[in-house]
């Protein structure tokens, strides 16, 4: 029960991280960022040396762990930052759809290039070989990893709170999320904002990937699609714009996966995710708006 | 944000005066002999295509059009939804697989699949068809699933509307990528004949072009795209939009299906992963790239884009260069792909084509 | 003193003209209506000054510098300040912190705190509901006390200007009295510039000062709000008589 409860949580966390940094830049420029999972894969990439074979050469994964985390969170931040100003600067004002097939088309360009340096090949890392023991508590033998993924995401989830409620930019960007030309008529510098959404975005990315890859112990061009599609879920039926939505929504659809995995019989659980996914088209008839909805974004006529 | 702006209350007049609804029949076939052009120059144009592809009788270039062309009738299928309706979706591609699979289902030798998907019913088991009988099949299919998806989902709109027919894409994937004795899970189905010769996909292609013409020039066609540039005033007038986004969602999941038929016959293998995201975001670049709201668009995103994908493979494959070979790495290719519509995008944010259409007398906007 | 300087202001919104040719100067201290009928072009107007929409012609001046084509952002910090209409307070803050956005301009220059924390006092002083209830969310406000909110939120910026687009619509009469009465008592008490936005003129006439009536995009009538009042000109200006 209890390694249940775990699973759910766990999966949930990594769903929720996603949800949010997608939530993030939609917020301040109602931009559907399909590049995201793109710029966890290359995060955990930038731990290995550029190679096309099997065996990974690591490079900046041999650092302490107290260089690595940094390390990591600053690349998907600087990539993330760096999409904004070459490209989504330029599609500021075009409509949503464009800006979609952009941000896909960046992904696109970030998925080969890297692999081109490094191959399409999943390589094996261990990143923190600790994490991956189990410990025992109440019981219930977990992986110390989950446990550490799960307190990871609930300070991650805290430290955003604290800022986006403490902090000037914080409050600058909880306004601009809601009502972004007004915030600009009050002074709100919209570049800063967007730029530090972004960041905070990129950020988001690294430490999913840093969890995934320690978790998965393998560095994979593919990895970032997977929690990706489901974090899309997520801001959606959390209600887009909304952070806490997006939140709640990850793990609500992370609970669900695992509780499916549980209570379907033998024969239906390999299509566990079908189930997830149905769920999540009921959810949707019945709260169109999403679980929380954002004011502000609703469609202006 | 709004405004007490005029462009509102002028922009609705055409719409809601009670000449332009009067004058709608004779208006409509007008409309009819003068946008008849457009489908006839576009098909055309393939024409020019197959025929040239013919003349230089290369093999692997044979295949390369025959790619264009089943390219052709996916995007022309997105465009009737997405492009009348205005909704983003990443579902269609999903009413492709399961055309693709009806298609291996009715046409691989029985003995074979009697092998491969032990657990199909006893009349598919038996089942062998030509290809163009199982692509009517495939076509049906496709065309009844879009109905059942279709009732429940056009209720939606906006984004929640483009995420539930992400769902439904990845809900179709994931069945088909596991039951096992059907679909025979994520392992290649093999053994579908394949249909080699360029003429029945250059048919189909130009089928569907009508296809969309004619929607697009109907009654329902007309209300939905009214219901996309203004929903309120659409709303207002008595158009019912969920069944008029229905019908475009039956005809462009029927179309899609035809084009996953065709698909298959033109590779001879197909697994679910086939007809997932990769082919959604290729065939939505190239409808985004050309021009959401124009069939021209639809039909030219998808030759420029497929000319600028074969011209990278060529340089990645090498030209020889003065005595070597100059090849651009591995990779590039998509890369360069990737950028370059990223340029087109910022450069021109509603496509090549926008909402204009190919005709004889220029600078007609829809 | 000139304040704002229009020059011959157009806005397009593609191919429809909203705004043609506009030419208005705004003393410093002076409080002027722009009065006209639904689809005048008064909201573009003020839109375009702030930035928010193009311009598609002419240009504009605030204090001596010229600002046409810059951000909405850098306007602001000029000493513009605009409420749009429609109200729009950031309805998930709290009202405290829909001022602080406000006050957010100027963080960076010495003794801001002391000085922000004075400016909401006189905010609270000015408004004493927004006190009251200044942890609540703005969003559960009454419309009213939403347009006391953004008012006060363009306060906090400490303007030179206020332009506020219609800060009657949908106010009961007695609501609008009250907004307009502190907004007066403030106007008096900064020496503020005020440039309000109104469809009909009785507001104009009840507070006087300075009136001006669009029409289809251009300044028809300009002059005392009083004296133009009810006078026929305006009424026939108004709905356009003149074209029968």
């Amino acid at each position: 029960m209890l390694q249940i409860v775990f699973d759910a949580l766990s999966l949930g966390s990594l769903y929720a991280l996603g949800a949010l940094g997608i939530a993030l830049i939609f917020g301040v420029m109602r931009l559907v960022n399909f590049a995201h999972g793109d710029v966890i894969a290359f995060s955990i990439f930038a731990l290995l040396w550029p190679s096309t074979d099997a065996m990974a050469i690591v490079f900046a994964g041999n650092l302490p762990w107290f260089l690595l985390i940094p390390f990591v969170l600053a690349v998907g931040a600087g990539l993330s930052v760096l999409c904004e100003i070459v490209v989504f600067r330029r599609f500021r004002n075009t409509n949503p759809a464009t800006m979609m097939i952009a941000s896909f088309a960046l992904g696109f360009v970030i998925r080969y290039f890297l692999l081109m340096l490094y191959s399409s090949r999943p390589k094996s890392i261990s990143l923190l070989p600790i994490l991956s023991q189990p410990v025992e508590i109440l019981g219930a033998r977990l992986p110390l990893l989950q446990l550490i993924t799960i307190i990871v995401t609930i300070a991650i989830l805290f430290g955003l709170v604290i800022f986006l409620r403490r902090t000037r930019f914080g409050l600058e960007m909880r306004a601009a999320a809601e009502n972004f030309s007004m915030a600009r008529m009050l002074g709100v510098r919209a570049n800063r904002v967007i730029m530090g959404a972004f960041a905070l975005s990129g950020a988001l990315a690294g430490a999913i990937a840093l969890i995934f890859g320690i978790q998965t112990g393998t560095a994979d061009i593919q990895m970032g699609a997977a929690v990706m599609l489901m974090a899309f879920i997520s801001t959606v039926i959390g209600g887009l714009g909304s952070l806490a939505g997006a939140v709640l929504a990850g793990f609500l659809l992370g609970a669900a996966s695992v509780v499916m995995q549980v209570i379907l019989p033998v024969d239906a659980r390999p299509f566990r995710d079908a189930f997830v996914y149905g769920a999540v088209i009921l959810v949707l008839l019945f709260r169109p708006q999403g679980l929380i909805a954002a004011r502000g974004t609703k469609e202006r006529v | 944000m709004s405004t007490s702006s005029p462009a509102n209350t002028t922009a609705l007049d055409p719409i809601l005066s009670a000449d332009a609804i009067a004058a709608r029949k004779p208006a409509r076939f007008a409309l009819a002999g003068k946008s008849i052009v457009t489908p006839i120059l576009l098909v055309l144009i393939l024409l020019a295509i197959a025929v040239v592809t013919t003349m230089i009788g290369s093999k692997p270039f044979n295949q390369v059009i025959i790619d264009l062309f089943v390219r052709v009738i996916l995007v022309v299928g997105l465009y009737v939804f997405i492009g009348n309706s205005g909704v983003m979706s990443f579902g269609q591609i999903g009413f492709t697989c399961l055309g693709a699979y009806v298609a291996a289902w009715l046409t691989i030798n029985p003995v074979m699949k009697k092998m491969s998907l032990p657990g199909l019913p006893d009349f598919i088991l038996k089942a062998k068809m030509e290809y163009w009988q199982a692509a009517i099949f495939a076509t049906i299919f496709a065309a009844v699933a879009a109905l059942i998806f279709g009732r429940i989902l056009m209720r939606l709109s906006g984004i929640a509307a483009s995420i539930a027919t992400f769902a439904m894409l990845a809900m179709i994937n994931t069945i088909y990528s596991n039951w096992d004795r059907v679909t025979g899970a994520t392992s290649s189905v093999v053994g579908i004949p394949i249909v080699r010769s360029i003429w029945p996909y250059f048919t189909a292609a130009g089928i569907v072009i009508f296809i969309a013409w004619l929607h697009a020039i109907s009654r329902s066609g007309l209300a939905l795209r009214a219901a996309r540039d203004e929903p309120t005033a659409a709303a207002a007038s008595g158009i019912d939009i969920p069944k008029e986004r229905l019908v475009a969602f039956v005809i462009s999941g029927a179309i899609m299906g035809a084009g996953g038929a065709l698909t298959a016959h033109s590779i001879g293998v197909v697994t679910p992963d086939n007809f997932y995201l990769s082919l959604t975001f290729v065939t939505l670049s190239m409808l985004v790239v050309g021009g959401m709201g124009s069939l021209t668009g639809s039909v030219l995103g998808v030759v420029i884009l497929s000319a600028l994908i074969q011209a990278l493979r060529f340089l990645e494959a090498g030209v020889p260069v003065g005595g070597s070979m100059l090849a651009l790495p591995k990779g590039l290719q998509e890369i360069a792909l990737g950028i370059i519509m990223i340029v087109i995008l910022a450069l021109r944010p509603s496509g090549l084509f926008g909402n204009r259409e190919l005709t004889l007398t220029r600078n007609r906007s829809e | 003193m000139t304040l704002l300087n229009l020059v011959d202001v157009s806005v397009r919104y593609g191919r429809l003209t909203a705004v043609r040719g506009v030419s208005i100067n705004l003393k410093e201290g002076e409080v002027l209506f722009i009065t006209g009928p639904n689809g005048a072009g008064k909201s573009s107007l003020l839109r375009a000054i702030a930035g928010v929409t193009p311009t598609a012609g002419g240009h504009v001046e605030f204090d001596g510098a010229e600002i046409t084509g810059r951000t909405p952002e850098d306007i602001a910090r000029l000493g513009f300040s605009m409420v749009p209409e429609g109200r729009e307070v950031f309805g998930s803050l709290t009202i405290e912190e829909n001022l602080m956005v406000g006050a957010g301009m100027h963080s960076r220059t010495p003794g801001w705190k002391g000085q922000t924390a004075a400016d909401l006092d006189s905010v609270y002083n000015t408004f004493p509901i927004l006190k009251e209830r200044r942890n609540q969310q703005a969003g559960l406000l009454s419309g009213g006390q939403q347009q006391m909110l953004v008012i006060g939120r363009a306060l906090m910026a400490r303007p030179r200007l206020i332009a506020i687009d219609e800060p009657s619509l949908g106010l009961a009469p007695n609501i609008t009295d009250q907004v307009y009465e502190r907004l007066i008592a403030l106007q008096a008490e900064r020496s503020l510039t005020l440039l309000i936005v109104e469809q009909s003129s009785t507001r104009a006439v009840m507070v006087g000062g300075r009136m001006i009536l669009m029409r289809s995009g251009q300044v028809v009538l300009d002059g005392d709000a009083r004296e133009l009042g009810n006078s026929e000109a305006m009424q026939a200006a108004y709905f356009g008589y003149e074209d029968h």
